[in-house]
């Protein structure tokens, strides 16, 4: 499509792995030339479930990158949810398990990627079952899990004590599940559930969500669930969102209860915004082909998504305007979300 | 899975043979110690085994470590030894969509030749399409660790390591030679001594052969100070001659000691003669469709009948030359003629120059036969050979080429299984039935035996058999089904409801399968499923929210009556939050929300109720009372909140100002109200838990209202 608008012409390289990926990013970057991602396994064989740094070597001899493993951390359930702070040369993980607990890691890149578990929840009463997502505070001591049991929890942790303290911010005994969290400010986040819901707390005040935007807006058509939400820091009044059906939409907290359809569901009247059917598992503001001129754009307007699906579409999504879309007609969507990441690097 | 429908040998859909190996052995390390009890075992994911080991209970009753039970998993069987499951993973993801696209190729061929009576679907491009579709497979095997290839080319390696072979490439390159390269059938033997080059190795390890024979001398030929010494020099050179690897001979010929520069003057003749040989090996005519840069030998694509009579006649005048006589090295002198006999086809010679019957097959194409077209007479040259070259036990590439030459589909679909797996069979079943009528025939008849399925479909629905059963590759397997006219959409169904919904990823796979084809049934009922499985673990909201997707009202009504029980005892001020997220999930559409619909309006009663606390006065306390009666008057209001409702309503009925309820309002909760005072004498009447008096004090105050607002009317 509009390949030729971008400056830098989309390469896309696949790297199969014989493992499923559960999770995978990108962490910051020790020197320009040096590209780190921590990846989480799952061994289908062998039932083992790992984390790995890799270190991406996205110039060797050959043609597409290649991953070297550098260290590799064994968890005790696979992993749900793998969120990283940019702290450089060692940035802290978290990664989030299905058995219900929660691990801090450590890595320090410059000793080969060495990796460390800082500390662990993993008492009952934590989460009922799964975690279905985390988010660590940027540069923070601060990490925030939620699940489908309808638990909100903030846990905390100071360098070197092992056992991490949680504070329950809110349990919804699960009349009402969360499937998606980030952080807006050091004190707020925002949650995304069934039914295309968002809440936004804030951990200062107690007893719930301190606004709701209504889930099921999408009433008669086919509802879902948010994957992924994302905040822009210089526009913390909107929620990005992506779920079920290849919908993405924004939520401004200054408006009314309206969301702002990007693609896919309550869409109706205009084909074009149709980008795909499938789940919509990651989104994020596209901080990388326009850096500069983020400052132009209107503050009403949503600035450019980034996002992948599960049925191989990496795209970038402009309120307004045609897709920059890529198909891969790749079934296997761990596939499709390593190349998120990968395609980042060269951006 | 073949083997798994194995308890009759009638009713088996894989035949399969009765000299059974030797069984096989599986330790269980279960570390009990108490002795066992009891066995239990179970298929697990793929070829896993679960065995669940109990033991027996101690007698004192005392409980122990090692007492209880354990559930180990048992793998069975190693698999492919030349492929890692893992490269089996990519083979089979790899080959979907050069199937899904053959298939839909077809389709299109199909559909066109209905309308045009006259042509064959299988014109035009047909044949590219089913070459696209081999080539695309083809690249898929390459092994994936490939040896490193040397910078500088030592003279001393007579033999280069590329890739690792496989067997598995072996035999698709063989199908794809005969099969989809049907119109280009003359330069068979040519390709039949290309692929045995590449592949000879193969069969190095069960048989020798001349690949083995070339890489033990090439040991040997680091130390060898004369090499035209060594009777094992022109042994291994005259078997390299046979099987026409005509590169290796010269670069060994050239080896010989005669064309060192400080032995030239003495051996000028020898060196003549080792030097004419190479230059006739180097001339050799052969029928070929392209000249790959670097490999000897003279190409037509023609059968080039003239130039090989003139070659022969060189070869001739060659052999009764009297330079021979003037040869004074012994070993030269015999190895060079004994290479000349083998260029002129001489059968004993060729005989004892090959290893095995395929090598010999291969030397009398070259020598014994040349520029042969086509596939006469290949099957009975095939025979001969066998006999003159029996073998203890064949391997499984050697069955599938006497398939093939034989011209017996069913013996190559029965090589392929046996010897390669359901992926083969399923895949290669496209290249048998490409240009063959009769092939086609046998493989797409309907078989009573079958029950009603084609041979084709039943090999596609063993492979997506297989595929279904492990867990990385389950979701590949529906490409494989939809392509099975008779059986293949009930399978599909079947297996997408079998999917576990524990996993939200893997339940909004199978949704996302089903929506691919239409299969809405199937959505709702696994979104039934996995509403029941959320209601179940306590998460409500979830449990709601797949039920209200699938458009489940029973089930919807039936939990409601659950939830009520709850919100009786729990919804008040304070947790209220908790329900105000599922109440906005439910949404207002009573449709989608069943029995659940009650709920929402309670949230508005209970709202506005809430800000007459908090002292808006008037305006909340007419909303409150707008939301209350539409609530008494609904049906969906189940008959056990009607005392709870007015108990909480009795500050609207005592409301100071002016009654808040007229005459016709007040009489319908009085109404309300005499038919809850019936039904508490029904056995089945579940009281609230309110104070006992709160009937009465309701009463009082809907009688107190009924009179101000008489009054005020």
């Amino acid at each position: 499509m509009a390949f030729a608008e971008s400056q830098n012409p989309l390469r896309v390289h696949r790297i199969p792995q014989s493992r499923y990926i559960d999770a995978v990013r990108w962490l910051s970057p020790v020197s320009p030339s040096d590209r780190f991602a921590a990846i989480a396994y799952f061994d289908a064989d062998t039932n083992s479930p790992s984390i790995e740094i890799a270190y991406v070597d996205p110039n060797p001899q050959s043609s597409s990158p290649t991953l070297t493993p550098q260290s590799s951390w064994t968890s005790p359930s696979r992993i749900s949810s793998l969120k990283t702070a940019h702290s450089t040369p060692q940035p802290l993980l978290a990664a989030a398990t299905f058995s219900g607990s929660l691990h801090i890691l450590a890595s320090d890149l410059i000793n080969g990627g060495v990796m460390e578990s800082e500390a662990t929840v993993s008492e009952l009463g934590f989460h009922s079952g799964p975690v279905s997502a985390v988010d660590l505070r940027e540069g923070g001591t601060e990490c925030v899990s939620v699940g489908e049991d309808g638990r909100v929890n903030l846990v905390s942790f100071v360098g070197d004590s092992s056992k991490l303290s949680y504070r329950r911010i809110f349990d919804a005994n699960g009349l009402v599940g969360y499937t998606a969290v980030k952080w807006a400010s050091p004190s707020e986040f925002a949650t995304g559930g069934y039914g295309f819901g968002i809440q936004w707390w804030d951990q200062r005040t107690s007893g719930g969500p301190v606004l709701q935007f209504k889930g099921n807006w999408c009433q008669g058509k086919t509802s879902g669930i948010v994957h992924s939400i994302d905040i822009h820091p210089s526009r913390k009044h909107t929620c990005l969102a992506g779920g079920s059906s290849g919908t993405v939409f924004a939520w401004d907290r200054r408006a009314a209860q309206q969301p702002i359809v990007l693609s896919g569901a309550g869409t109706g009247e205009a084909p074009n915004s149709l980008l795909s059917e499938s789940e919509v598992w990651e989104v994020q503001y596209d901080r990388y082909t326009r850096r500069s001129n983020i400052s132009n754009i209107s503050s009403t307007r949503i600035l450019p998504v980034m996002i992948c699906s599960e049925d191989g579409i990496l795209a970038v999504i402009e309120q307004g305007k045609q897709f920059l879309k890529h198909n891969y007609y790749e079934l296997d969507r761990t596939i499709a979300k390593v190349e998120t990441y990968i395609k980042r690097s060269h951006c | 899975m073949p083997g798994v429908s194995s308890d009759s040998a009638r009713g088996a859909l894989v035949p399969l043979s009765p000299e059974s190996p030797a069984a096989a052995v599986y330790p269980l390390r279960h570390g009990l110690k108490s002795p066992i009890s009891r066995l239990s075992i179970s298929w697990s994911r793929g070829n896993s085994l679960r065995v669940s080991v109990f033991a027996a209970p101690s007698s004192d009753g005392s409980v122990n470590d090692g007492d209880g039970g354990k559930v180990v998993e048992v793998k069975l069987g190693g698999g492919d030894g030349e492929i890692s499951e893992a490269h089996w993973r990519r083979i089979a993801y790899g080959s979907v969509s050069p199937f899904a696209l053959l298939q839909s190729r077809k389709n299109a061929v199909f559909s066109l030749s209905k309308f045009s009576m006259n042509s064959s679907p299988y014109d035009g491009d047909w044949w590219d399409y089913i070459m696209e579709y081999s080539k695309d497979i083809n690249a898929l095997l390459v092994n994936q660790k490939s040896a490193s290839v040397p910078v500088l080319d030592d003279p001393k390696s007579v033999i280069t390591k590329g890739e690792e072979p496989t067997s598995l490439k072996a035999a698709w390159e063989l199908l794809e030679m005969f099969y989809a390269e049907k119109p280009s059938h003359s330069w068979l033997p040519e390709r039949l001594v290309d692929w045995l080059a590449d592949y000879d190795s193969l069969f190095s390890g069960t048989h020798p052969t001349v690949h083995s024979k070339l890489v033990d001398f090439q040991k040997e030929l680091v130390n060898l100070q004369v090499v035209e010494d060594d009777p094992k020099y022109w042994e291994v050179m005259s078997s390299a001659l046979a099987v026409g690897w005509l590169n290796i001979v010269v670069k060994m010929l050239r080896l010989h000691g005669s064309y060192r520069l400080d032995q030239l003057s003495n051996r000028e003749t020898e060196n003549g003669l080792v030097e004419a040989v190479a230059v006739l090996i180097s001339k050799m005519p052969r029928m070929r469709l392209e000249h790959e840069a670097g490999k000897l030998g003279e190409c037509y694509k023609a059968k080039p009948d003239f130039a090989w009579e003139k070659w022969r006649g060189q070869i001739n005048k060659l052999d009764s030359s009297a330079f021979w006589f003037q040869c004074a090295h012994q070993q030269t002198r015999e190895g060079l003629r004994s290479m000349l006999q083998i260029m002129l086809g001489n059968a004993n010679s060729l005989c004892s120059a090959t290893y095995n019957w395929i090598e010999l097959y291969i030397s009398h194409f070259l020598y014994m036969r040349p520029l042969t077209v086509g596939l006469e007479s290949m099957y009975s040259l095939a025979q001969k050979s066998i006999q003159l070259k029996p073998m203890a036990s064949a391997h499984r590439l050697m069955g599938l080429i006497i398939g093939i030459l034989g011209e017996n589909t069913e013996v190559v679909l029965a090589e392929c299984l046996k010897g390669f797996g359901p992926w083969m069979v399923a895949h290669a079943i496209e290249l048998l039935t490409a240009g063959s009528d009769h092939a086609e025939m046998l493989l797409h008849e309907e078989r009573q035996n079958l029950g009603g399925i084609s041979i084709e479909e039943l090999h596609r629905l063993v492979y997506a058999q297989v595929l279904s059963s492990f867990p990385l590759t389950w979701q590949i397997a529906p490409i494989y089904l939809i392509s099975c006219m008779k059986h293949g959409m009930v399978l599909l169904q079947r297996l997408l409801s079998k999917q576990p919904v524990q996993d939200n990823q893997l339940l909004l796979k199978s949704i996302e399968i089903c929506r691919l084809y239409e299969l809405h049934s199937v959505t709702s009922n696994i979104m039934k499923i996995a509403g029941v499985h959320h209601w179940k673990h306590g998460r409500k909201g979830s449990g709601v929210f797949w039920l209200q997707q699938a458009r489940d009202e029973y089930r919807l009504n039936r939990i409601a009556l659950q939830l009520f029980d709850s919100v009786g005892k729990t919804i008040s001020d304070e947790s209220f939050k908790q329900w105000e997220g599922l109440i906005q999930l439910l949404g207002s559409d009573s449709k989608t929300a069943g029995g659940l619909e009650f709920l929402h309006k309670y949230r508005d009663f209970k709202k506005s109720l809430r800000q007459i606390h908090d002292g808006k006065a008037t305006d909340s306390a007419r909303q409150a009372v707008e939301s209350l009666i539409s609530l008494m008057k609904n049906p969906s209001t189940p008959q056990r909140f009607w005392l709870p409702l007015l108990y909480d309503s009795l500050k609207l009925l005592n409301w100071k100002e002016r009654p808040l309820l007229n005459v016709s309002q007040t009489n319908l909760l009085l109404n309300k109200l005499q038919e809850l005072s019936m039904a508490r004498l029904r056995p089945d009447f579940i009281e609230s838990e309110l104070p006992p008096q709160a009937l009465n004090s309701v009463r009082l105050a809907l009688g107190t209202n009924l009179g101000r607002a008489i009054l005020e009317e």
